[in-house]
């Protein structure tokens, strides 16, 4: 029998525990969703898809398309009469009557082989009317723009969310906080400005793949590569008119996902195809150019910021209109837009707040929720001009973001209270690392160098009843299955999980195991794998199905051994007591139970905790002045500093250093925290530097890694660093607060103010790539 | 208007012949519908665009020769068709008499993608862009063709008609490129602008080389090759020709950079402006001809 | 279209396949032989998810057709780890913490393994260099790059 040590057990809590997925990783034995084999039976999905961006569909012919030998089924809107949709129910899997942009689905292919799939997408004959197009979310709040949705007002739609029917706008959430038409009197200095941020994309380097089944009973399965796996489950089978135990989602590992996998895309059309060739399973796979056509965006935005503060440098005043360019149809950007705004203010304590935030439709790719929703976008505006205030006012920019920034107790742009926040300690570290004030000099005559500073603040974004759930469930070795529906994207939050169920429970980190793949068959619920979440609130729901666990086993032993449970503990897999000294493996328990002295039958048996954990205590926030009690569960705040150098012969930026610092609350696993800041700072540097949707006519004219260019292992700076810093989130576990998201909402802001400190130039948008920076360096007669 | 979404390579034959005269024998049998190919690097790209749609891919890669890298102290460097860039760069011949050359394999994709791109795919492919073309084009090189009649052979600087368009006829297969003896005492270098550092493909590429040559009045030649920044590879000549005038100081070489930079007829395109390529050009030869100049002085 | 028989050796074993003239490698391996470790991220041969090593050297099997590997030996990710014992670099992504989504990985093992051949101390430029054809969105690189550094340490 082992001897428990209760001495020297470290917590796995805090630890730099190995990823529990990276042997599998690294030898390929990883299962992705485009992974699964499904033999002969497999038939494959094409999309016909439309090339205008907004135009009435008149007619379509599939005669031609059916018979293709081949070919197993057709299907068009007509077939699908139901709406989808997470917020706001504003789309149909295919379109129907009407279609909203380039790419938007018209009809679905199955057949034996991609190529004859394609092929019929061919002789599918599409008979449209050409509407106006709307190409720009400004114009399409005018009453001169056509109307992408002349039916908003009969769409079903979540309570916090305000459309305005028989306009483009799906959400306008507004800010009114104190009085700002009376602050501009009192302001020293006013900074006014507008920024146009563009459409991005997410970029995961797996691709989109949904594989559908469609049982002669009516069940549905859907293998795919999912951040949403209960989502889907719910919306689809709503949308399909069935039940949600009918419909079942398999989701092993994700490649990748950023936002772009979350909620329903298109894993709806694979199982509206697959409806029609019962028992045999669809395959649908998204090209790399077909991502890039069809796949979310991030939105663009039209920021208007106007912002004031006094002769001291103290934030009295801001007022902001945000335009987002939602695209045809609104999966998240409507709560984009309400996150906006109650984040308007960025990190700062500002006592009169003017915002207006509208979500608009325009006839551009969808907009979904991508890392930092809606943050890294409006930060980048609202940060760069805290720099120009404080130059105004005559103050250092750290020195002003200090006095201005969020401190625990301060109050919010929505009127509540800042809770714990180690913002201020996040600033002081990265003005630290960069050297802040101090120049150094360039590599060159030719270059200039320059240092950039950008703060940042974000809400998970979600609806206030978000829930997780989880099992913990001990096999005949002692070992822990930990059952969870959050998924792994690349994020580590199985490593998390286990290390949490481990210390929750008492066994070595070593010897759990996640349930994967997830299975919303077998899997408990999550909501979705976004905002940042899961550490948080899966975790909560793991520790608290560990606690139910062990209470389960210590009632056992307390019986068994005459003793209270308060004198028991379980370290390391072994029950203890601290009053006999008594011990016992968990393995001689867990499945079996204990006997009762002299034959007397059993006690115990399997052990299987759950719990759940939903945060009940978030409010809601006046419609028209958006304050209330607590509009979110909590903020992650942090900083981050660049210093780059300007190649003044061809404008290229070269980022030698960059710095984050998080308040991360606890690092569960401060390696993975920091592996966290390092990826996001380089994902926020590439949207800075060199990443753009094109878009044309509405036609996304960069369809390919060839011409939408990524940060590359060269393009990275040499020294990149990342500091974790801690101060406890009351109600997260051993209290940890998200990191996914946060490290790329201030890298744009802290470029931008970087290439401003080395070359005196500023630019409406990003990327900041050579050419923009060098002929605004010539046009400001920098160079000739 | 449609998107194309690039399912698979669309449907082709693959035929691999064992000789020179059958390959070309096939390929004037179908002209039009057949074509040869090396690494594929751009022809399954154009494929998938939807671009081409040959009935027939003719595998070049076995054939006579077209695998040789073979340097004559005498008469210089043969590479042969199918030798691809990381062979190139790799060669310690071409590292000693043609570093240029190595230089500007190195500027092009990835290791991965260099292990199937060849020198001559990239000339034959004719896109303005192509990295390796200025080497060439700035070392003399010399086009070895196989056709039905024979072999021929043809000087690159006359090889280039427009954007994808060569001098080349159906049945037509390029062997090899030969380059001949670099001049004594030569130093040359290839500047790449690209979005990322390394890795894209050229917005602006500058091919410099120079070295003493005492019949010219500045007593060296200057030789220039512009990548993406006309329909064809360009060569600036009347830049050459200043530099080879003028005595060469840090004013002339700045007058030369301007000419080329006038000669360029550049476009706007997603990659970049007209604007900006000229004014790159500019800036780029007058860096890659101070940066040769360095080197000879 | 005319399918062609193919020899070829994979990870140390012979295989035969058939295929048709427009199946790229990429798609032999992971469609027909089920080798799917080797990813499909873009099949234009810009991502490097789909890099294995063809006699040697590496190549992105999108851009390759299964006919021209008749002959030939290729290894895959699945095919760097000995019986037991993983190669270095792997051992070196593990510890440095390298993986996150793990969609690159194996492309960026089987680059960063061809690299160390070729030159088993490479500096910070070269290893850099010698991965620019391999995206990773997940990363940032950085720690892809120490592994590359520690397993030319270790092996
Ligand atoms: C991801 C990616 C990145 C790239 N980056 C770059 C870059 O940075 N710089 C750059 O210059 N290029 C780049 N390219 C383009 C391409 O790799 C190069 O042009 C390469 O040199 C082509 O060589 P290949 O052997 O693959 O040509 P192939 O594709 O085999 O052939 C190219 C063309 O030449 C014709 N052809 C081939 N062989 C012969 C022959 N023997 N006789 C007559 N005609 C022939 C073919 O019909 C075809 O039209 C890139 C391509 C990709 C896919
Ligand atoms: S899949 Fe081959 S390079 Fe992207
Ligand atoms: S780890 Fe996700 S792409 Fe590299």
């Amino acid at each position: 029998m082992e001897k428990a040590n209760t001495q020297n057990i470290p917590s796995p809590i805090g630890e730099n525990k190995q990823r529990i997925d990276a042997r599998d990783k690294v030898t390929g034995a990883a299962i992705y969703a485009d992974d699964f084999q499904f033999g002969n039976s497999l038939l494959h999905a094409r999309i016909k898809r439309s090339p205008h961006p907004h135009a009435l569909i008149k007619k379509i012919d599939t005669t031609k398309a059916r018979a293709l030998p081949g070919v197993k089924a057709i299907v068009t809107g007509e077939d699908f009469p139901g709406y989808i949709g997470l917020y706001l129910q504003d789309r149909f899997i295919f379109c129907r009557e009407r279609v909203r942009y380039v790419g938007d689905p018209v009809a679905g292919v199955a057949a034996i082989s991609e190529e004859i799939a394609q092929k019929a997408l061919d002789m599918i004959e599409v008979e449209c009317e050409i509407l106006e197009p709307v190409l720009d979310p400004e114009f399409g709040v005018s009453p001169k723009a056509p109307l992408i949705h002349p039916d908003l007002g009969q769409y079903v739609v979540a309570s916090f969310i305000l459309p305005k029917p028989g306009t483009n706008i799906s959400n306008h959430f507004k800010i009114r906080k104190g009085d700002v038409d009376s602050a501009w009197e009192k302001c020293a200095a006013i900074v006014e400005r507008k920024y146009r941020i563009p459409h991005i994309q997410h970029v995961p380097i797996e691709p989109h793949v949904a594989i559908a089944k469609v049982d002669e009973s009516g069940g549905v399965t859907l293998w795919g590569s999912s951040q949403s796996p209960f989502a889907q489950r719910n919306l689809i089978a709503q949308s399909m008119g069935i039940s949600q135990s009918d419909m079942r989602v398999i989701a092993p590992i994700v490649g990748g996902g950023f936002g772009s996998k979350a909620g329903v895309s298109m894993e709806a059309l694979a199982v509206a195809i697959a409806t029609k060739v019962k028992g045999r399973p669809v395959k649908l796979l998204l090209t790399r150019e077909e991502e890039f056509f069809t796949a979310f965006v991030r939105q663009g935005l039209v920021a208007y910021f106007k912002m004031g503060c006094d002769e001291k440098g103290r934030l009295l005043a801001v007022e902001n209109r945000f335009y987002w360019d939602a695209g045809a149809y609104t999966e998240y950007g409507v709560n984009i837009t309400r996150a906006s705004g109650y984040s308007s203010s960025g990190p700062y304590e500002v006592p009169n707040v003017k915002t207006d935030s509208y979500c608009v439709y325009t006839n551009h790719p969808v907009g979904g929720p991508m890392r930092g929703f809606g943050m890294p976008e409006m930060h980048a505006g609202l940060e760069q001009c805290i720099d120009e205030l404080a130059l105004q006012i005559g103050m250092d920019a750290v020195a002003f973001r200090k006095l201005n920034c969020l401190k625990t107790g301060s109050i919010l742009v929505t009127g509540s209270k800042m809770h714990p926040t180690g913002l201020p300690q996040c600033v002081e570290i990265v003005a630290e690392a960069i050297g802040w004030g101090k120049k150094s000099p360039p590599s060159a005559p030719h270059k200039r160098r320059g240092k950039g500073l950008a703060l940042m603040w974000k809400a998970p974004a979600m609806p206030p009843n978000a829930g997780s759930s989880a099992w913990v469930e001990l096999a005949e070795d002692g070992t822990l299955n930990v059952g969870v529906g959050g998924q792994e994207i690349g994020q580590g939050v199985f490593t998390v999980a286990a290390q949490m169920a481990a210390a929750a429970l008492g066994v070595p980190y070593e010897s759990v195991r996640i349930a994967t793949p997830i299975d919303t068959r077998y899997s408990p619920y999550e909501w979705q794998t976004v905002a940042s979440r899961l550490t948080w609130s899966m975790g909560n729901a793991i520790v608290r199905a560990a606690k139910d666990a062990r209470r389960q086993i210590l009632e056992v032993v307390a019986e068994a051994w005459e003793e209270t449970i308060e004198d028991l503990d379980i370290v390391n897999g072994v029950v203890i007591s601290f009053k006999s000294e008594k011990e016992i493996p968990l393995k001689n328990l867990v499945i079996y139970g204990l006997p009762k002295p002299g034959d007397q039958g059993w006690r115990g048996g399997p052990v299987i905790g759950r719990s759940n954990f939903m945060p009940t205590y978030v409010t809601g926030l006046d419609p028209e002045t958006g304050q209330g009690e607590r509009a979110v569960v909590h903020y992650t705040t942090g900083a981050q500093a660049v210093e780059l150098e300007v190649d003044l012969d061809t404008g290229r930026i070269e980022i030698l250093k960059g710095v984050s610092a998080f308040d991360v609350g606890k690092a569960i696993n401060p390696e993975m925290v920091k592996a966290q800041m390092e990826g996001g700072f380089v994902q926020g540097m590439s949207s800075a530097l060199f990443e753009i949707l094109q878009l044309k006519g509405g036609v996304v004219q960069n369809p390919s890694f060839v011409d939408y260019r990524i940060a590359t292992s060269a393009d990275i700076p040499k020294d990149l660093q990342a500091y974790i810093v801690e101060v406890a989130q009351d109600d997260g576990p051993w209290g940890a607060r998200g990191i996914g998201e946060h490290s790329m909402v201030p890298t744009i802001p802290a470029i931008a103010n970087a290439i401003y400190d080395a070359v005196g130039v500023r630019f409406e948008g990003p990327p900041f790539t050579a050419e923009k920076v060098y002929l605004a360096m010539q046009d400001a007669g920098l160079i000739e | 208007m449609t998107i194309n979404t690039h399912p698979t390579l669309p449907e082709f034959e693959y035929v691999r012949p064992e000789t020179l005269a059958e390959a070309s024998e096939f390929l004037t049998r179908y002209p039009g519908e057949a074509r040869p190919f090396l690494g594929g690097t751009d022809i399954f790209v154009r494929m998938r665009d939807g671009l081409i749609t040959p009935n027939f891919l003719v595998d070049v890669k076995k054939l006579d020769g077209t695998n040789d890298l073979r340097f004559e102290p005498q008469a210089g460097l043969t590479l042969g068709a199918a030798v691809n860039m990381n062979r190139v760069i790799a060669s310690r011949e071409v590292q000693a008499h043609y570093p240029l050359l190595a230089e500007a394999c190195r500027s092009v994709a990835s290791y991965q993608l260099r292990t199937r791109a060849t020198v001559v795919g990239n000339i034959c492919n004719a896109s303005p862009a192509g990295d390796t073309i200025g080497a060439c084009l700035v070392f003399n090189g010399v086009l070895h063709i196989h056709e039905v009649n024979g072999l021929r052979q043809e000087p690159l600087a006359e090889f280039f008609l427009g954007p994808g368009k060569t001098t080349l006829k159906p049945g037509d297969i390029v062997t090899a490129i030969h380059l001949p003896l670099p001049p004594k005492g030569c130093a040359g270098v290839y500047l790449k602008l690209g979005r990322n550092k390394l890795s894209d493909l050229s917005l602006v590429g500058v091919t410099a080389l120079g070295h003493p040559d005492p019949s010219l009045p500045s007593g060296y030649r200057f030789r220039l090759a512009l990548a993406s920044v006309a329909p064809v590879p360009l060569v600036p000549t009347q830049a050459e020709t200043y530099l080879a005038n003028q005595p060469i100081t840090p004013e002339t070489i700045r007058e030369a950079a301007h000419l080329a930079a006038e000669a360029c007829a550049p476009i706007d395109d997603l990659r970049g402006s007209a604007r900006y390529r000229k004014e790159m050009v500019r800036n780029l030869s007058a860096k890659a001809l101070s940066e040769v100049w360095e080197k000879l002085k | 279209m005319a399918f062609h028989k193919v020899n070829v050796t994979i990870n140390g074993e012979m295989e035969q396949v058939v295929v048709p003239s427009n199946m790229t490698l990429m798609r032999m391996l992971r469609e027909i032989l089920a080798f799917t470790g080797t990813k499909n991220g873009c099949s234009a041969g810009e991502c490097g998810a789909c890099t294995v090593l063809l006699n040697g050297e590496p190549v992105n099997s999108c851009m390759v057709l299964a006919v021209e590997c008749d002959g030939t030996e290729i290894i895959t990710v699945e095919g760097l780890a000995g019986d037991k014992q993983l190669d270095p670099i792997q051992e070196a992504m593990i510890q440095e913490g390298g993986v996150q989504c793990g969609f690159c990985t194996p492309g960026i093992l089987i680059s960063s393994y061809a690299l160390l051949k070729r030159n088993p101390n490479p500096s910070e430029d070269e290893i850099r260099e010698a991965l620019v054809g391999n995206l990773c969105r997940c990363t940032g690189y950085v720690r892809i790059i120490e592994s590359v550094k520690e397993a030319a340490k270790r092996s």
